[in-house]
Protein backbone atom coordinates (compact mmCIF):
# COMPACT_ATOMS: atom_id res chain seq x y z
CA UNK A 1 0.00 0.00 0.00
CA UNK A 2 1.33 3.17 -1.08
CA UNK A 3 1.83 6.39 1.53
CA UNK A 4 -0.80 7.90 -0.21
CA UNK A 5 -3.61 5.63 0.45
CA UNK A 6 -2.25 5.00 3.74
CA UNK A 7 -2.64 8.76 4.60
CA UNK A 8 -6.29 8.61 3.14
CA UNK A 9 -7.24 6.12 4.71
CA UNK A 10 -6.12 7.53 8.15
CA UNK A 11 -8.24 10.76 7.31
CA UNK A 12 -11.47 8.47 5.74
CA UNK A 13 -15.08 8.64 7.06
CA UNK A 14 -17.12 6.28 8.83
CA UNK A 15 -19.49 6.06 6.20
CA UNK A 16 -17.54 4.19 3.20
CA UNK A 17 -20.15 3.26 0.51
CA UNK A 18 -22.60 6.08 0.47
CA UNK A 19 -22.10 7.61 -3.05
CA UNK A 20 -22.79 3.95 -4.19
CA UNK A 21 -25.99 3.55 -2.29
CA UNK A 22 -27.19 6.66 -3.38
CA UNK A 23 -26.27 6.18 -7.04
CA UNK A 24 -27.68 3.26 -6.83
CA UNK A 25 -31.32 4.67 -5.66
CA UNK A 26 -30.97 7.51 -8.31
CA UNK A 27 -30.73 4.57 -11.09
CA UNK A 28 -33.42 2.27 -9.54
CA UNK A 29 -35.81 5.46 -9.48
CA UNK A 30 -34.15 6.93 -12.93
CA UNK A 31 -38.12 7.03 -14.85
CA UNK A 32 -40.06 9.09 -12.34
CA UNK A 33 -36.78 11.49 -11.69
CA UNK A 34 -36.90 12.54 -15.06
CA UNK A 35 -40.35 12.75 -14.87
CA UNK A 36 -39.91 15.31 -11.82
CA UNK A 37 -36.90 17.02 -13.91
CA UNK A 38 -39.07 17.65 -16.91
CA UNK A 39 -41.92 19.32 -14.86
CA UNK A 40 -39.05 21.32 -13.34
CA UNK A 41 -37.81 22.75 -16.40
CA UNK A 42 -41.59 23.41 -17.84
CA UNK A 43 -42.27 25.38 -14.79
CA UNK A 44 -38.90 27.22 -14.69
CA UNK A 45 -39.04 28.47 -18.31
CA UNK A 46 -42.85 29.04 -17.21
CA UNK A 47 -41.83 31.67 -14.36
CA UNK A 48 -39.32 32.88 -16.16
CA UNK A 49 -41.75 34.13 -18.98
CA UNK A 50 -44.33 34.99 -16.71
CA UNK A 51 -41.82 36.89 -14.26
CA UNK A 52 -42.82 34.63 -11.49
CA UNK A 53 -40.54 34.35 -8.06
CA UNK A 54 -39.95 31.19 -5.88
CA UNK A 55 -41.61 33.64 -3.46
CA UNK A 56 -45.16 34.17 -5.35
CA UNK A 57 -45.47 30.49 -6.77
CA UNK A 58 -45.31 29.20 -3.25
CA UNK A 59 -48.26 32.03 -1.95
CA UNK A 60 -50.80 30.74 -5.33
CA UNK A 61 -49.31 27.12 -4.48
CA UNK A 62 -50.19 27.57 -0.78
CA UNK A 63 -47.50 26.18 0.29
CA UNK A 64 -43.66 27.39 1.47
CA UNK A 65 -40.53 28.90 -0.58
CA UNK A 66 -38.48 26.37 0.80
CA UNK A 67 -41.07 23.54 -0.81
CA UNK A 68 -41.14 25.41 -4.25
CA UNK A 69 -37.72 25.51 -4.16
CA UNK A 70 -37.12 21.87 -3.87
CA UNK A 71 -39.71 21.47 -6.33
CA UNK A 72 -37.74 23.40 -8.72
CA UNK A 73 -34.78 21.03 -8.55
CA UNK A 74 -36.05 18.06 -10.00
CA UNK A 75 -35.80 15.46 -7.39
CA UNK A 76 -38.78 15.67 -5.53
CA UNK A 77 -41.14 12.49 -5.80
CA UNK A 78 -44.85 15.15 -6.50
CA UNK A 79 -47.97 13.95 -5.85
CA UNK A 80 -51.00 14.22 -8.30
CA UNK A 81 -52.25 16.98 -6.02
CA UNK A 82 -48.77 19.15 -5.86
CA UNK A 83 -48.47 18.81 -9.83
CA UNK A 84 -52.12 19.50 -9.98
CA UNK A 85 -51.61 22.85 -7.66
CA UNK A 86 -48.51 23.60 -10.37
CA UNK A 87 -50.55 23.25 -13.21
CA UNK A 88 -53.02 25.66 -11.60
CA UNK A 89 -50.82 28.21 -10.15
CA UNK A 90 -48.70 28.68 -13.58
CA UNK A 91 -51.61 27.96 -15.84
CA UNK A 92 -50.03 25.34 -17.73
CA UNK A 93 -50.48 21.93 -18.76
CA UNK A 94 -48.18 19.49 -17.19
CA UNK A 95 -50.12 16.05 -17.26
CA UNK A 96 -53.72 16.78 -17.63
CA UNK A 97 -53.59 16.37 -21.66
CA UNK A 98 -51.38 12.90 -21.29
CA UNK A 99 -54.49 11.75 -19.25
CA UNK A 100 -56.99 13.09 -22.43
CA UNK A 101 -58.19 16.13 -20.01
CA UNK A 102 -58.37 19.87 -20.88
CA UNK A 103 -56.20 21.32 -17.78
CA UNK A 104 -58.44 24.53 -18.24
CA UNK A 105 -61.52 22.99 -16.69
CA UNK B 1 -10.26 17.47 4.81
CA UNK B 2 -11.63 14.00 4.78
CA UNK B 3 -11.85 11.24 2.81
CA UNK B 4 -14.70 9.07 1.59
CA UNK B 5 -14.66 5.33 0.25
CA UNK B 6 -16.88 5.82 -2.76
CA UNK B 7 -17.40 2.22 -3.70
CA UNK B 8 -16.78 1.14 -0.52
CA UNK B 9 -13.63 -0.93 -1.70
CA UNK B 10 -10.57 1.37 -1.43
CA UNK B 11 -10.32 2.62 -4.95
CA UNK B 12 -12.63 5.13 -5.64
CA UNK B 13 -12.04 8.25 -2.99
CA UNK B 14 -13.94 11.14 -2.48
CA UNK B 15 -12.34 14.51 -0.97
CA UNK B 16 -14.95 16.15 1.66
CA UNK B 17 -13.51 19.64 1.76
CA UNK B 18 -13.74 21.63 5.60
CA UNK B 19 -16.87 23.20 5.78
CA UNK B 20 -18.86 20.48 3.49
CA UNK B 21 -20.47 17.74 4.42
CA UNK B 22 -20.58 15.71 1.02
CA UNK B 23 -17.93 14.42 -0.44
CA UNK B 24 -16.89 16.29 -4.05
CA UNK B 25 -18.20 13.51 -6.23
CA UNK B 26 -21.78 14.05 -4.41
CA UNK B 27 -21.79 17.30 -4.22
CA UNK B 28 -20.81 17.30 -8.09
CA UNK B 29 -23.81 14.61 -9.12
CA UNK B 30 -26.58 16.94 -6.62
CA UNK B 31 -25.07 20.04 -8.80
CA UNK B 32 -25.68 17.92 -11.96
CA UNK B 33 -29.49 16.80 -11.80
CA UNK B 34 -30.28 20.31 -10.20
CA UNK B 35 -32.50 21.69 -12.92
CA UNK B 36 -32.23 25.12 -11.14
CA UNK B 37 -28.73 25.12 -10.91
CA UNK B 38 -27.95 24.01 -14.51
CA UNK B 39 -30.40 26.41 -15.65
CA UNK B 40 -28.69 29.42 -13.91
CA UNK B 41 -25.45 27.53 -15.42
CA UNK B 42 -25.99 27.58 -18.72
CA UNK B 43 -27.90 31.24 -19.10
CA UNK B 44 -24.92 32.50 -17.34
CA UNK B 45 -22.66 30.86 -20.13
CA UNK B 46 -24.75 30.45 -22.77
CA UNK B 47 -21.87 32.38 -24.82
CA UNK B 48 -19.83 29.91 -24.00
CA UNK B 49 -22.05 27.02 -25.29
CA UNK B 50 -22.56 29.03 -28.61
CA UNK B 51 -19.12 29.57 -29.76
CA UNK B 52 -17.67 26.53 -28.30
CA UNK B 53 -20.42 24.14 -29.14
CA UNK B 54 -23.58 25.52 -31.35
CA UNK B 55 -25.90 25.06 -28.83
CA UNK B 56 -28.30 28.11 -28.25
CA UNK B 57 -31.60 26.00 -26.98
CA UNK B 58 -30.56 26.21 -22.83
CA UNK B 59 -32.69 23.27 -22.19
CA UNK B 60 -30.95 21.04 -24.58
CA UNK B 61 -27.91 21.76 -22.96
CA UNK B 62 -29.84 20.76 -19.76
CA UNK B 63 -31.18 17.66 -21.04
CA UNK B 64 -27.89 16.38 -22.57
CA UNK B 65 -25.98 17.38 -19.19
CA UNK B 66 -28.86 15.13 -17.35
CA UNK B 67 -28.39 12.08 -20.00
CA UNK B 68 -24.54 12.19 -19.93
CA UNK B 69 -24.15 12.38 -16.47
CA UNK B 70 -26.91 10.01 -15.87
CA UNK B 71 -24.85 7.86 -18.09
CA UNK B 72 -21.05 8.53 -16.56
CA UNK B 73 -22.84 7.60 -12.58
CA UNK B 74 -23.65 4.44 -14.28
CA UNK B 75 -19.84 3.81 -15.42
CA UNK B 76 -18.78 4.70 -12.12
CA UNK B 77 -21.71 2.27 -10.29
CA UNK B 78 -20.56 -0.28 -12.84
CA UNK B 79 -16.68 -0.41 -11.69
CA UNK B 80 -16.62 -4.30 -10.77
CA UNK B 81 -13.80 -5.51 -8.82
CA UNK B 82 -12.00 -6.79 -11.81
CA UNK B 83 -12.21 -3.54 -13.40
CA UNK B 84 -9.60 -1.20 -13.09
CA UNK B 85 -10.54 2.96 -12.29
CA UNK B 86 -7.76 4.09 -14.02
CA UNK B 87 -9.62 2.49 -17.21
CA UNK B 88 -11.56 5.57 -16.29
CA UNK B 89 -9.61 7.98 -16.00
CA UNK B 90 -6.87 10.03 -18.17
CA UNK B 91 -4.03 12.39 -17.29
CA UNK B 92 -4.95 16.43 -16.94
CA UNK B 93 -2.02 17.33 -18.60
CA UNK B 94 -2.46 15.77 -22.93
CA UNK B 95 1.09 16.19 -23.03
CA UNK B 96 2.28 13.78 -19.71
CA UNK B 97 2.86 10.66 -21.12
CA UNK B 98 4.05 8.95 -18.16
CA UNK B 99 2.88 7.54 -14.65
CA UNK B 100 2.99 9.20 -11.54
CA UNK B 101 1.83 9.22 -8.27
CA UNK B 102 -0.03 11.87 -7.15
CA UNK B 103 -0.30 12.66 -10.68
CA UNK B 104 -3.72 14.91 -11.89
CA UNK B 105 -6.30 12.74 -13.51
CA UNK B 106 -9.39 13.27 -15.41
CA UNK B 107 -12.57 11.92 -16.78
CA UNK B 108 -15.02 12.08 -19.19
CA UNK B 109 -18.90 12.09 -19.73
CA UNK B 110 -18.94 9.94 -22.75
CA UNK B 111 -22.00 11.33 -24.56
CA UNK B 112 -23.63 8.72 -26.29
CA UNK B 113 -26.64 9.62 -27.84
CA UNK B 114 -25.90 13.24 -27.96
CA UNK B 115 -24.70 15.30 -30.65
CA UNK B 116 -21.77 17.24 -29.11
CA UNK B 117 -18.61 16.40 -27.14
CA UNK B 118 -19.11 15.78 -23.36
CA UNK B 119 -18.43 18.79 -21.03
CA UNK B 120 -18.50 16.45 -17.82
CA UNK B 121 -15.19 16.58 -16.17
CA UNK B 122 -14.62 14.59 -13.08
CA UNK B 123 -10.90 15.69 -11.65
CA UNK B 124 -9.38 13.18 -9.22
CA UNK B 125 -5.63 13.08 -7.52
CA UNK B 126 -4.36 9.44 -8.72
CA UNK B 127 -2.86 7.51 -5.28
CA UNK B 128 -1.72 4.88 -6.88
CA UNK B 129 -2.32 2.41 -9.92
CA UNK B 130 -5.46 1.49 -8.35
CA UNK B 131 -6.95 3.97 -6.59
CA UNK B 132 -7.57 7.43 -7.29
CA UNK B 133 -8.86 10.10 -5.21
CA UNK B 134 -11.73 12.62 -6.65
CA UNK B 135 -11.50 16.50 -5.82
CA UNK B 136 -14.63 17.68 -7.64
CA UNK B 137 -15.18 18.54 -10.65
CA UNK B 138 -17.21 20.67 -13.50
CA UNK B 139 -19.26 21.63 -16.93
CA UNK B 140 -16.29 22.47 -19.05
CA UNK B 141 -17.24 24.88 -21.98
CA UNK B 142 -13.84 26.37 -23.03
CA UNK B 143 -10.86 25.52 -24.07
CA UNK B 144 -8.57 25.75 -21.52
CA UNK B 145 -9.71 25.44 -17.05
CA UNK B 146 -8.11 28.92 -16.91
CA UNK B 147 -10.35 30.45 -18.94
CA UNK B 148 -13.20 30.36 -16.53
CA UNK B 149 -13.58 31.00 -13.08
CA UNK B 150 -15.60 27.73 -12.00
CA UNK B 151 -12.94 25.26 -14.05
CA UNK B 152 -9.64 27.42 -12.43
CA UNK B 153 -11.28 26.63 -8.88
CA UNK B 154 -10.75 23.13 -9.78
CA UNK B 155 -7.43 23.11 -10.43
CA UNK B 156 -6.86 24.70 -7.16
CA UNK B 157 -8.97 22.24 -5.40
CA UNK B 158 -7.04 19.71 -6.84
CA UNK B 159 -3.52 21.65 -6.00
CA UNK B 160 -5.30 21.59 -2.15
CA UNK B 161 -5.71 18.21 -2.15
CA UNK B 162 -1.79 17.25 -3.90
CA UNK B 163 -0.58 19.49 -1.02
CA UNK B 164 -2.44 18.15 1.74
CA UNK B 165 -1.15 14.75 0.86
CA UNK B 166 2.14 15.51 0.16
CA UNK B 167 2.31 17.95 3.36
CA UNK B 168 1.61 14.80 5.45
CA UNK B 169 4.23 12.62 3.75
CA UNK B 170 2.34 10.94 1.34
CA UNK B 171 4.92 10.83 -1.11
CA UNK B 172 8.12 8.80 -1.47
CA UNK B 173 11.63 10.37 -2.85
CA UNK B 174 10.51 8.92 -6.64
CA UNK B 175 7.40 9.89 -7.06
CA UNK B 176 8.63 13.52 -5.96
CA UNK B 177 11.49 13.74 -8.69
CA UNK B 178 8.67 12.74 -11.05
CA UNK B 179 6.75 15.76 -9.68
CA UNK B 180 9.12 18.05 -10.21
CA UNK B 181 9.84 17.56 -13.89
CA UNK B 182 6.37 17.86 -14.33
CA UNK B 183 6.65 21.47 -12.83
CA UNK B 184 9.32 22.49 -14.46
CA UNK B 185 7.55 21.47 -18.19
Amino acid sequence: MTKAIDLVRKNQTDTPGRWKASAEWRLKNRKWLRYSQEIALRALDKMEASGLTQKALAEKMGCSQQYVSLLLKGSENMTLETISKLETALEIDLIGQALGHDCAH
Amino acid sequence: MRFEDLLGDGRLWGTIFDGKEKDALSELFDKWEDLQWLKEFFETNWMDLKAYFKITDVNQAIYDTLDDADELRCLIFDIGPEDRPANLFRHLEDYRTYEMTLGREKTKGRATGISHPSWLRIYAIRLDQDAYLITGGAIKLTYKMEERSHTLEELHKMECVRNFLLENGAHDLDSFIEMNQEDDL
